[in-house]
């Protein structure tokens, strides 16, 4: 866990340094504010990199005021579980980007609840209709949000 | 003033305005629980409708859905950790981990009470603090005004940990948010900064999608990592027991409530600073009202007092900005600007008028505020034990309608496919953060006033050159960020000191 906290430092460092660089390129006005808060953000990550790689170990305290993750399940599965999650997130990205909104939400529910969440056949069509149903008549019937059409709808032309 | 008092409710009253502001509180109901779409967009959806309507009717419909979006907001944060608007992302910080506790309707039932008493007293100040509030206003300028802001943001990262270490942290997680705030056109120059040549970037990053990706993201991947309902294996909780122990808790802690109220109605009046800070500083008086390191250990995993204080502070808020608006025409916040442009609509001018000619329209505004409440209030706490049930829906069930939720709500921000992958991308940053142990409120703190902090500096700077260093209130305000900051170091030395007397 050190090696990774150390790393998230890192990325923090070249984060600062990287808006520092690019400050220093502008004009006075536009640099003040960023350079201001980027200088001390390299110096408290930079601090912070040396106690994790030097210093002892951090004690639980250390961050009071935020959620903690749950630690019941063994690391290899909730490791499994991570990627598999942000692997579902990246696809419905994707699956916007391709098909739009408005076909990509049945498909991804009814995707998720019948191969993820492993649901019957019935109970993922039925749900996945009733979702489709809200969804049409909320955002696009009563609020009008205008949902981009997809990649492959421009590709064909229609 | 006793009869503008009564003739205000009596317009509220009417029929058509009571009808109208039933219609808008409904309205502001959903709007409060789907992410993304904030009240002010929604009141600027809605500015069409009041043409035909006469002043009372068209401020009952408009601030009944106002303020009830804030109030409803509180639900989807305590439920999923999705904050149902951007004012409403300190409610997650303890709420939600209630819910995981298996204390849903609890939450529930304290973030609705501390919302309705909030309201309440919001608008008791709107009523009176209109004629003595002129001169308090006219005393903050914009140097105040920045010493103000980073007093807010020292009051989250002082409270990031109880050691340097943890201290450390927030500082730095403060100075992200500060930093990624100031991606896009500068407003002095309209230099292009941190944009890598995108002009999705231009206009800066949108405070929705970078909210509900780091707030949302991490809650999803937790509960599908743990594999079980939100309130995990806990046996069903009382939940009747459990609203009603919510709303004994807003009592219990009724002068928390009331000092968060304060601070709400405080930076609901002072122009900029809006929702997103007065939650925030509420959170943190909140723990900071805790004597002992180990009242503050719960603080984040589940306390009640922190979804007591920033409720109560939302919706405060909302008195407490609309007492510029009406009586100076200066809007407190975006949706308050909005309203302003009601007021012009519908041929009121805002300024000294709304305290002679129209004073029964003014108090028609607060009626509406305090009347609107309580009927929301009383709505949502009879139906609140079947909301808490879904704490106890299996996760796998739950999470493809929440990711639908959270990214439907991102896209209405600027209606770009850009506006998904900047939630993936901050909800990733945010996953590691959580799991790192580095703390996400004073980078959203950082992030939602970077704008404000930058105007106010370049405008404190141009206008005084380094002299309003030298302003009283500036000098107070300095001395208040360092007592601030160096309180939890006192409150853990006198602490040592009476244990060791004690030993």
């Amino acid at each position: 866990m050190r090696k990774q906290k150390a790393l998230f430092c890192a990325v923090l460092i070249a984060v600062a340094g990287f808006a520092i660089y690019s400050a220093l390129g502008w004009k006075f006005k536009a640099a003040l504010f960023p350079l201001t808060v980027s200088i001390p953000l390299a110096i408290l990550a930079t601090v912070q990199l040396v106690l994790i790689v030097f210093g002892k170990e951090e004690s639980a305290e250390g961050a009071a005021m935020d959620i903690d993750f749950s630690i019941d399940v063994p690391p290899e599965i909730a490791r499994r579980r991570v990627l598999n999650t942000f692997a579902w997130i990246a696809a419905f990205i994707l699956l916007v980007y391709l098909l739009g909104f408005p076909p990509t939400v049945p498909l991804f529910i009814f995707s998720y609840l019948k191969f993820q969440s492993e649901i019957s056949w019935l109970s993922a069509i039925v749900t996945t209709a009733v979702t489709w149903g809200c969804f049409y008549s909320l955002f696009q019937w009563l609020v009008h949000i205008q949902f981009e059409s997809g990649a492959v709808q421009t590709w064909l032309g229609l | 003033m006793f009869d503008a008092f009564i003739e205000g409710l009596l317009l509220v009253l009417q029929w058509k305005a009571f009808s109208l502001m039933l219609v808008g509180m409904a309205l502001g109901f959903f709007v409060g629980l789907l992410p993304g779409i904030g009240g002010a967009a929604t009141l600027a959806l809605m500015l069409p409708f009041v043409f035909k309507m006469s002043p009372a009717e068209a401020l009952a419909f408009l601030l009944g859905m106002h303020s009830v979006a804030a109030t409803t907001g509180d639900i989807t944060s305590v439920l999923f950790g999705v904050p149902g608007e951007a004012i409403s992302a300190a409610t997650v910080v303890d709420g939600y981990p209630m819910a995981k506790n298996g204390e849903a309707g609890r939450a529930l039932g304290a973030a609705l009470m501390s919302s309705l008493l909030g309201a309440l007293i919001g608008a008791v100040a709107l009523a009176l603090a209109i004629p003595i509030v002129r001169p308090l206003v006219l005393t903050f300028g914009s140097p105040e005004l920045f010493l103000l802001s980073l007093v807010g943001i020292s009051c989250i990262t002082s409270l990031s940990g109880s050691t340097p270490r943890g201290q450390l942290k927030g500082f730095a997680m403060g100075l992200l948010g500060l930093l990624v705030s100031t991606v896009g056109q500068e407003r002095q120059s309209g230099s292009l900064r941190f944009d890598m040549g995108l002009m999705y970037l231009w206009d800066g990053l949108d405070f929705v999608p970078v909210l509900v990706g780091i707030f949302a993201i991490p809650e999803i991947i937790d509960l599908a990592v743990r594999g079980t309902s939100i309130a995990g294996e806990r046996p069903a909780e009382d939940l009747s027991r459990g609203v009603m122990q919510g709303v004994k808790d807003t009592f219990h802690h009724f002068w928390l409530v009331l000092r968060c109220s304060v601070i709400g109605v405080f930076v609901g009046i002072l122009p900029g600073a809006g929702g997103g800070v007065a939650q925030w500083m509420a959170y943190a008086h909140a723990v900071q009202s805790a004597k002992t390191a180990k009242e503050r250990e719960g603080f984040g995993k589940g306390d009640v007092r922190g979804v007591l204080g920033p409720g109560a502070a939302n919706n405060s808020k909302e008195g407490g900005e609309l007492i510029p608006t009406v009586a100076f025409g200066v809007p407190g916040s975006g949706a308050m600007a909005i309203l302003l442009s009601g007021f012009l609509i519908m041929g009121i001018m805002p300024g000294p008028d709304m305290l002679t000619k129209h004073l029964a329209i003014t108090f028609s505004m607060v009626w509406t505020l305090a009347i609107a409440n309580i009927i929301t209030v009383l709505l949502c706490l009879l139906v609140l034990n079947q909301l808490a049930k879904l704490t106890h829906v299996r996760g796998g069930l739950i999470i493809p309608f929440v990711l639908l939720l959270v990214f439907v709500g991102s896209y209405t921000a600027n209606g770009q496919i850009a506006d998904l992958i900047v939630t993936f991308i901050f909800g990733l940053f945010s996953y590691f953060m959580v799991l790192f142990a580095w703390p996400r409120p004073p980078f959203v703190l950082g992030f939602v006033l970077g704008k404000v902090i930058e105007t106010y500096l370049f405008i404190s700077v141009n206008r005084y050159g380094f002299t309003w260093l030298t302003h009283p209130i500036v000098m107070l305000l300095i001395v208040l960020m360092a007592v601030v900051i160096a309180y939890p170091y006192i409150q853990q030395r006198r602490q040592r000191a009476a244990g060791a007397a004690r030993a």
